[in-house]
């Protein structure tokens, strides 16, 4: 018999005063003693929503609706909260994505573990610390850190915790929710085999749900997609890689890539060879006019309004130039006594060429932001100087700030983040345009649903009178790439664009930057975790480690043949569902 | 936010809401009554609402309500309630519920606009405050810590004591000098949180002064927090102004609730039986001061659209 049988279950958010939204819709399966499983699908797929249900920590306004969870013999979507609470001792757990925050900051590790021993009584008093000490042994940390506090501990180590602290009740089943979504490239990937070593050693039945497929497919034996509240395919690792049935996985599927291969190709992105995209890049900066550097290059001439959305408006601008990078290092200063000063970023020089992409990649704490945020002159460099022209960003004062932002501008990381909640999409690109151009009243108006359009947000008068909660996150970073182009920049700076988003929405904002920089010769300098996404839309490629750079070169060169022992690492923590297929056991 | 999502709402519930004009607050009047109707929308609110409403009209309408004038001071002293004199009348012959219904004129009138001056102080140092780095920051904030820490009724009754006898205007003006500290304690660090967010770098980006950030980007983001300052002030002024009378330390002719409470204290009414000198204007001040309690439980959906939608209380 089966450890676990769903049978109809549905699930329902009925917030007050709005309409009931299903979430789940009469989805069944079974699952075995030691099974691992994978539930995949992307945002708002109602995958999360399930695992609430099946560890019984649905919530209002989340209701369970209909059909049954029998765990063991016993339905739990019937049970009160005190049996349920009974229950999970040697029953259910969940590990959550944000579980390393849900560390009270002001108790040791040590009496996290001890709280549920005393709560569920199933330690005896004197075996507790060498039984807490076992468990933070089990996901592979030290004993000592049970004096620790959440605070002293790295994401990755707080993770382990949370699973550590999810083990002690011996569950036999564990939800595993985004468990390494938070944490950094790297730390994912060894996080990931504990879990899954765990699941080895301790034969529990573990569920595993991301939004991740390339990942799920790595490390589970059984995957289920879901899509819109239903689960449209159910099936082992190896069928769903050799032979995806529904129309959905093949989508999923098919947006992962090697960045190490030849030719690398996406949904909407074209192959991008080495050749192609240079020559593309030569074509622009020498079809560039080479004009005498303007010293007043804030105001445009505004020419009478007639155009199509692509047609730019550089008459009167300075000419196109490159941002010259050198030796700049960056030194936060230390915030105690104890504490060492961090150097952020170890001389690192480079220039970008008018109409060039180039990626700058690395794990957190590379210093890669922190460039970003030096190259917009939003923090001043500690030494080196950064050159724009005839601009010195390095020592630039806020007076000048504006200049420079007419002509570098940036795309941030959290589409939800980046807009102002109060404000219409017109709003946000009406501000640009007034403060950058001359355009005034019905004119600034045409030009902000020219923006619109151009970032493919039609019908334009619709999408202008949106608040940013109306947007998909797709949508919300068009707005966010389309007030970026308002100034009409030369340079756009993009952090993590897509880390946010859907992998299904990732490739149409990818594309999207690529051709607004090949049909308006905007240079960009794309800053990612993401070796894949760098592949496919840059042509150059810098590899951080810990501020330094530790390789450079063209893109399609330095990820085919990786020199330095970092890049190598940031390539195999990628999921390479296709490629790993043989490896896999299953 | 994170990319799993489960709680985001689904967007299916787009709704066009403004055609063709340029700016989400451009129609002041549209603005105001959406406000209202989300502070209607919360129950406990709506009856702050409703008492709030009553004392308002009570106090704009006093020349029509009251039965005789608030300082007709002809009839009998010290009456029972009779119909005549639904709440008799007081030690100098004059009708009390008269004296009630003229008398919520100073209390409402005290509450708005010291709540209000207090307020806009508040906004407008906290504001400043919190966007503000470096020496100019370190100011404020001493000034800020120098009128949070004395105590706040000693500061009144010198400051009244030292502006004798100036009617209404002074006491807003104590009550405005002695409450602005903790709002803007309050909005300089909602300032300072929201500062760090990326809308505002980017309206940094959108080439934006500080002025239009701190005031179009950051201040909209924080209206329930200043609105609910707004009724914390009030209250408190009601309160302040009542309690400084009551110590005669207004203008003791005025006709209030507070000197209501100051000659029915100077005639011995508890003595006399006459309880209700004390006891009604003594409720007024306690339902006004409630009412605004009451709305403050209605603001938290105005600054977030998506509370406005009505998902969740």
């Amino acid at each position: 018999m089966s450890l676990v049988s769903v049978q109809g279950l549905s699930v329902v958010y009925e917030p007050n005063g709005a309409e009931p939204v299903p979430a789940v819709k009469a989805v069944s399966f079974d699952l075995d003693q030691g099974d691992f499983v994978g539930l995949v699908g992307e945002s708002g797929s109602g995958k999360s929503t399930l695992g609430f249900a099946l560890t019984g920590l649905s919530r209002p306004p989340a209701r369970v609706c209909a059909g049954s969870i029998i765990f063991d013999g016993v339905d739990i979507a019937g049970l009160t909260p005190s049996q349920l609470r009974v229950q999970r001792h040697g029953g259910f757990a969940m590990v959550l994505q944000s579980g390393m925050n849900a560390l009270n900051p002001v108790r040791s590790i040590r009496n996290h573990f001890f709280d549920i021993f005393a709560a569920h009584g199933h330690v005896a008093g004197r075996d507790r610390e060498a039984r807490a000490a076992e468990l933070v042994g089990k996901v592979e940390l030290p004993a000592s850190v049970l004096d620790r506090f959440s605070g002293e501990l790295s994401g990755g180590m707080r993770q382990r915790v949370s699973i550590a602290l999810a083990l002690s009740l011996e569950p036999r089943l564990m939800v595993f929710d985004e468990p390494t979504t938070a944490l950094d490239v790297l730390v994912q990937h060894a996080v990931m085999d504990t879990i899954r070593e765990l699941q080895k050693a301790e034969r529990f039945t573990a569920v595993l749900i991301s939004h991740d497929l390339g990942m799920v497919l790595e490390v589970t034996e059984r995957v289920m997609v879901m899509h819109d509240g239903l689960i449209v395919e159910d099936a082992t690792a190896a069928e769903i890689l050799a032979a995806p049935r529904h129309p959905y996985t093949r989508m999923l599927l098919s947006h992962y890539g090697d960045p190490r291969a030849a030719v690398v190709e996406v949904p909407g992105l074209a192959s991008r060879g080495t050749e192609r995209a240079t020559n593309v890049a030569q074509a622009v900066a020498g079809g560039a006019p080479v004009v005498e550097p303007v010293v007043e290059p804030v105001e445009p001439v505004v020419e009478p309004v007639e155009t199509t959305p692509t047609v730019r408006r550089r008459e009167g601008r300075a000419a196109r130039e490159a941002i010259v990078v050198s030796g700049v290092s960056k030194v936060y200063p230390r915030h105690s006594r104890r504490d060492q000063p961090v150097t952020a970023v170890n001389d690192v020089s480079f220039t970008l060429e008018p109409g060039a992409s180039m990626a700058l990649v690395g794990a957190s704490g590379s210093g890669k932001s922190t460039i970003a945020k030096l190259i917009t002159g939003v923090e001043h460099p500690t030494s080196g100087t950064i050159t724009f022209g005839d601009l010195r960003i390095d020592t630039i004062r806020r007076r000048q700030l504006k200049r420079l932002h007419t002509e570098v501008q940036m795309v941030f990381q959290d589409p939800y983040a980046a807009l102002n909640p109060l404000h219409t999409v017109e709003y946000a690109l009406t501000r640009p345009v007034l403060n950058y151009s001359s355009l005034r009243g019905r004119d600034a108006r045409r030009r902000v649903l020219e923006l619109l359009e151009t970032v493919g947000l039609t019908p334009v008068e619709q999408f202008a009178a949106r608040l940013p909660h109306q947007l998909s996150g797709g949508q919300r970073q068009r707005v966010v790439i389309a007030r970026a182009l308002a100034s009409d920049p030369q340079v756009i700076v993009a952090d993590e664009p897509v880390s946010m988003l859907d992998v299904s929405l990732r490739a149409g904002v990818l594309a999207l930057l690529d051709s607004l920089r090949e049909t308006w010769g905007v240079s960009m300098l794309y800053i990612t975790h993401d070796l894949l996404s760098a592949r496919l839309v840059t042509d150059q490629i810098m590899v951080l480690n810990q501020g330094s750079v530790v390789e450079e070169g063209r893109t399609a060169t330095v990820l085919q043949n990786p020199q330095d022992d970092y890049t190598i690492r940031l390539l195999d923590a990628i999921p390479a569902p296709r490629s790993s297929a043989p490896r896999n056991p299953s | 936010m994170t990319p799993t999502g489960t709680t985001r709402p689904a967007t299916s519930a787009v709704k066009t809401i403004s055609r063709g004009h340029h700016d989400a607050g451009a129609n002041p009047l549209r603005v105001i009554l959406r406000a209202f109707l989300t502070i209607w929308s919360v129950p406990k609110a709506r009856i702050g609402v409703a008492l709030l409403g009553v004392f308002v009209l009570l106090a704009v309408f006093a020349p029509v309500l009251a039965p005789y004038g608030a300082t007709d001071n002809s009839f009998d002293r010290s009456e029972d309630m009779s119909a005549a004199h639904w709440l008799g009348t007081t030690a100098a012959g004059q009708d009390v519920l008269s004296q009630i219904i003229y008398g919520a004129r100073v209390s409402v009138f005290v509450g708005f606009v010291a709540g209000l001056l207090s307020t806009i102080i508040a906004v407008l140092i906290g504001l400043s405050w919190g966007y503000l780095r470096g020496l100019a920051g370190d100011v404020i904030n001493f000034i800020v810590n120098l009128f949070l820490v004395i105590p706040a009724l000693p500061l009144m009754i010198v400051i009244a004591a030292y502006l004798q006898n100036g009617g209404i205007g002074m006491i807003v003006l104590v009550v405005v000098i002695t409450g602005w500290a903790w709002g803007a304690r309050v909005l300089r660090s909602q300032t300072q949180s929201l500062r760090s967010r990326d809308f505002v770098t980017a309206a940094v980006f959108s080439g934006e002064s500080p002025a239009r950030i701190v005031f179009r980007e950051i201040l909209p983001n924080m209206t329930s927090l200043i609105v609910g300052s707004f009724f914390g002030a009030s209250t408190a002024a009601i309160l302040a102004e009542a309690g400084l009378e009551f110590l005669g330390l207004g203008d003791s002719t005025t006709v209030s609730w507070g000197t209501m409470l100051f000659w029915a204290q100077n005639s011995n009414a508890l003595l006399t039986g006459q309880w209700v000198l004390l006891f009604a204007p003594g409720l007024c001040i306690s339902l006004l001061a409630t009412s605004m309690s009451l709305i403050n439980f209605g603001v938290d959906g105005l600054s977030n659209p998506r509370l406005r939608e009505g998902a969740q209380r």
